[in-house]
């Protein structure tokens, strides 16, 4: 597949369309006839869409996908039958166990950061951090490649991100601002005294304050669009045209009725009820919402409040379990919506974290940093599910058969999303950057 | 390549001449040159304007020191030279108002007051552009906003380790202190090199600011005080050699070796340790030396173009390391912050991009970087020198008006490119605006790092933008919601909350040309053009459907505060 010849061309159209279209033709009217006659030459292929399941912290593996019961290592967690036959998970995620047929485990996760810092960056930015290169996060990628700029809604929206551990690893970097992700619910999520009952997951400053009516922000937006009229027409260059294009993008979001996809009392009770009223189920709501308007990468953070999350090194056995009920409805409803719409073969959800947990019980009932042997899970459109990929070792310290990479894991998530892993960015110190890293050595036999 | 190529001058007596620079222009990531051992070798640094050099012959005329005018003019020649062999016609001068706008953005980190803006105009004097920028320099204007720029600079990694970010505060202050007394720039570097290094800081922020110690060294924070990052750091920085360069085998090769890689890492082992303490690395017998990782082999520090330490000094090594970085007669010392400068003014390095003195990556006017950089060794290092003579240059006062965009016009500085700014530029330039005050307490509410949750920190966070350079990368559709909707420019233009705007509305002895005008000035550092001047007041008078004329100039605020002319350095 070569997706990027043609998207490369509406690009460029776009770009140029954008210049043509005034700024009082954009703000001018209710409606935007123009939006509306892209929409009509728009290719209809629908394009992937990726939700990245963003477990902050590090989950456990021994008590998610790679249980070793019996083992003195294996602690207290049973394991259940899922969907298909000799695949077993966690007791505590027996709704996700009835859709392991979309699912593919990888239980050999072999990496060598165990620092969250490092570790956050490595798994969502593919590299390890070389300053001064800004490796771009996974989103921004993909936003890149699949991301339509005539689209009213942004092409990366990043749901209650906890950025505190590497603020770097949610940034665009090189890629530039255009493809930064567009984040809900992070000030709430950053606050010590919140909790998983609130969630807000609204765009921030996305309406102008009460007092200022819709006339006066019309009138506003004519007064700048003839300062920027002027001033553009005489100052050529790229900053000028960056700024340009994203005050038409915001104002559209602002007027348009895809940013309706934030409102989430649109939803039925019952249905914000099957995804858990905490913030991670509604994030997932949100995502079904967002994916449902075509954005190509939404991720939502399950473990960013209270600074712990996945972190277990205390009480492992409970918190994973908390964690656990709270991950389990959200992603089991986030895959049956999805499917119940036919959007499940053309959305690829990862589930991950950026390490795993020691296999042996701290004194603390907690496991501590480990990425010598975990588990991801890459589950929907283009995998071919019901598969385990690698295995650990009884003891569950080493990957004893299928070692994966994090640029392996990377590449395939490439590859489930039609994106060339191998394709080349210029990078902020000028020489070109490969999506992923080229050691990287997807896993084939479970791209569909 | 030799030392007489390089022509040094007078400060160079009794020194020995400078060996040649026998290490690349590209390193391998460190990773790799672990993995594969000693690699073939690397690009040489681009040598010394070779070609020209024989026909240089050593004559008084290098012996000659340039006072800040000379230097200017010896600029503004070579750059017009050039325009002409290319047939290049050059901008139009910035007027005033577009000169004074930019020399405050690019000196003081934000936009002129209207009151400034009003005396410069009213100066008749010929020389008040230089004036004005040796007045700023003189009371160290200046130094927060080129704290803020080396910072981000020289602490690149720090948003990816949360002691560096802890530090950074100490860090920027340090900055701050040096830049207003104008500190020689190889002391500058030489205190960072040798700056002692705490092995942990106090985490916790109560602690950390009752004893506020400026001091330099969370660059080695940003770098985990891993020898080979600050390495890497170090001859990036402040020789323009990049080390982080995983597919250098796409360059020229050159004979740079992991060897000399790790010998020069080995200056920085154990950063936090004493001064002769033995190092966890150390070999017995070599209490200086390093042990590859993962190798066997152990190796001795060494200067890149493998000359020695002079151990009999009794210096300690990272003392040793910094006295041969900053040496007058090093070129790639000067070169590299010659360049950097000018990249700062003038939106790009004669070497771009500007931390790249490769061979494969030759300056646009390389006997102008070199006479530039002999006159900032002669000078001492002087950086206010380098400033006053940049800033008074033809390019750097031309406009940056232009129906085309010419990437030709930008790499030959025929016409000032837009720049985006900085966040921090752009934060202080809405302050000086609209008079924004920020609350002390919201200010100090930082619970788990310092400065979290301030308007400033906030605002901070959201047009952080890690794309360089600042002349092509783009705005993020939050950064405009953040800026028409956003709590900053909202209380800006509410006739309750905005200082400037009260100001300008109330005011009872003005017209409404004169409000329209004062707005103007506040953001955009102009007077309005004639049309502008009819559109505006008439929208003030009858633009809207209430026919109130304060809420009108409300409108025109916000407008102006949106418009890409605010937000951009032009």
């Amino acid at each position: 597949m070569s997706p990027n010849s043609p998207r490369k061309s509406s690009y460029e159209l776009s770009r140029r369309d954008l210049l043509r279209w005034s700024w009082a033709g954009l703000v001018g009217g209710a409606t935007l006839p123009w939006l509306e006659a892209m929409a009509a030459d728009a290719a209809p292929v629908r394009k992937r869409s990726c939700i990245l399941l963003w477990m902050n912290g590090g989950p456990s593996q021994m008590e998610t996908f790679d249980l070793k019961p019996g083992h003195a290592n294996g602690g207290s967690y049973h394991e259940i039958a899922t969907s298909v036959p000799g695949i077993k998970i966690s007791e505590h995620l027996p709704k996700v166990a009835t859709l392991a047929q979309h699912m593919a485990i990888i239980r050999s996760m072999s990496t060598k950061e165990g620092d969250h810092g490092r570790a956050t960056y490595l798994l969502r930015n593919g590299y390890l951090p070389q300053p001064p290169v800004r490796y771009p996060t996974l989103g921004s990628l993909v936003a890149k490649e699949l991301g339509d700029p005539r689209a009213e809604l942004p092409s990366f929206v990043s749901i209650s991100p906890f950025r505190n551990f590497n603020p770097a690893a949610f940034s665009p970097g090189f890629l530039g601002s255009q493809f930064a992700p567009l984040f809900v619910g992070e000030a709430r999520a950053q606050n010590n005294n919140d909790n998983e009952d609130s969630y807000d997951l609204t765009v921030a400053d996305l309406h102008a304050p009460h007092e200022v009516t819709d006339e006066t922000v019309g009138a506003r937006l004519g007064l700048l669009s003839s300062l920027n009229d002027r001033f553009i027409g005489a100052h050529a260059g790229a900053p000028a045209i960056g700024y340009k294009t994203a005050y038409d993008r915001a104002v559209v979001l602002m007027r348009s009725e895809a940013a309706k996809a934030f409102d989430l009392d649109e939803e039925l009770s019952a249905v914000r009820d099957a995804y858990g009223r905490n913030r991670f189920g509604q994030g997932c709501l949100l995502a079904r919402r967002l994916v449902e308007r075509s954005v190509p990468f939404v991720e939502v953070t399950l473990g960013g409040v209270n600074n712990i999350g996945w972190d277990t090194h205390t009480n492992n056995f409970e918190g994973v379990k908390t964690l656990s009920e709270m991950l389990d409805p959200a992603w089991a409803t986030l895959m049956t919506e999805l499917k119940s719409r036919g959007l499940l073969d053309s959305t690829l959800i990862v589930w991950m974290g950026e390490f795993g947990r020691t296999p042996k019980i701290n004194a603390n009932q907690g496991r501590d940093h480990y990425p010598n042997a975990w588990s991801t899970v890459l589950a929907g459109g283009g995998i071919r599910g019901g598969q385990v990929v690698g295995r650990t070792s009884a003891d569950g310290t080493t990957v004893e058969e299928r070692p994966v990479s994090v640029p392996d894991l990377l590449a395939t998530v490439c590859r489930a999303l039609g994106i060339d892993p191998m394709k080349q960015n210029v990078s902020n110190v000028g020489r070109p950057i490969r999506v992923v890293d080229p050691a990287a050595k997807s896993i084939e036999e479970i791209v569909g | 390549m030799s030392i007489r190529q390089f022509r040094p001058g007078r400060a160079l007596v009794g020194q020995a001449p400078f060996a040649v620079l026998a290490f690349g222009g590209c390193l391998c990531a460190i990773e790799l040159l672990q993995v594969l051992g000693p690699i073939q070798g690397f690009g040489l640094l681009p040598s010394v304007h070779a070609e020209t050099a024989p026909c240089s012959p050593a004559t008084s005329a290098e012996e000659r020191l340039f006072d800040v005018e000379q230097l200017t003019s010896y600029i503004d020649q070579a750059l017009a030279a050039a325009w002409q062999r290319d047939r290049i016609e050059p901008a139009a001068p910035a007027d005033n108002a577009e000169f004074l706008r930019r020399i405050y953005l690019d000196v003081v980190g934000k936009i002129p007051s209207v009151a400034e803006l009003q005396l410069f105009l009213a100066d008749s004097s010929n020389d008040k552009r230089r004036r004005v920028v040796d007045d700023l320099l003189r009371r160290g204007a200046h130094a927060q906003h080129f704290a803020n720029t080396w910072r981000g600079l020289m602490l690149a990694g720090a948003a990816e380790n949360i002691e560096a970010r802890i530090g950074t505060p100490q860090f920027e202050t340090w900055l701050r202190l040096r830049f207003a007394i104008n500190t020689p720039y190889d002391r500058l570097v030489t205190e960072l090199l040798t700056a002692p290094v705490e092995t942990a800081p106090p985490a916790n922020v109560a602690a950390r600011n009752r004893n506020f110690v400026p001091s330099p060294a969370a660059f080695f924070q940003a770098n985990e005080q891993k020898p080979e990052q600050i390495a890497a750091s170090t001859t990036r920085i402040f020789l323009g050699v990049q080390v982080q360069c995983a597919q250098c085998h796409d360059h020229p090769f050159s004979h740079w070796t992991r060897r000399e890689f790790w010998s020069m890492a080995a200056f920085f082992d154990q950063p936090q340790s004493q001064p002769g303490a033995p190092s966890k690395q150390a070999v017995s017998g070599s209490p200086n030396a390093i042990l590859i990782p993962q190798t066997q082999i152990v190796v001795e520090p060494a200067f890149l173009d493998g000359s020695q330490p002079d151990w009999a000094s009794g210096s300690a090594k990272r003392e040793l390391l910094s006295r041969w970085i900053t040496r007058t007669d090093n070129p790639y010392f000067a070169r590299a912050a010659v360049n950097r400068l000018w990249d700062h003014f003038l939106g790009r390095g004669f070497v771009h991009p500007v931390d790249d003195l490769d061979k494969a990556n030759p300056p646009s006017h390389p006997e102008l970087l070199d006479e530039m950089a002999r006159q900032f060794a002669l000078h001492h290092f002087d950086l206010n020198y380098l400033i006053r003579a940049i800033t008074g240059t033809r390019a750097y006062q031309l406009s940056s008006r232009s129906a085309t965009v010419g990437e030709d016009d930008l790499a030959k500085f025929a016409r000032l490119p837009l720049r985006r700014m900085t966040a921090d530029q752009l934060f202080a330039s809405i302050v000086q605006a609209t008079g924004f005050r920020e609350d002390r307490r919201a200010a100090q509410r930082g619970v788990v790092l310092p400065d979290m949750t301030s308007a400033a920190a906030e605002f901070r966070n959201r047009f952080a933008d890690q794309s360089v350079p600042r002349t092509e990368a783009e705005t993020s559709i939050l950064q405009a919601l953040a800026l028409m909707n956003g709590k900053l420019v909202s209380d800006a233009t509410d006739l309750a909350k905005s200082e400037t705007l009260v100001a300008v509305a109330e005011a009872p002895f003005l017209s409404t040309e004169d409000r329209v005008e004062s707005l103007f000035m506040a953001a955009l550092s102009r007077k309005p053009a004639p049309e502008e001047m009819s559109q505006f007041v008439e929208y003030v008078t009858r633009g809207r459907a209430d026919q109130n004329p304060k809420k009108a100039l409300a409108d025109v605020f916000w407008a102006l505060l949106n418009s890409a002319e605010f937000a951009l350095n032009h």
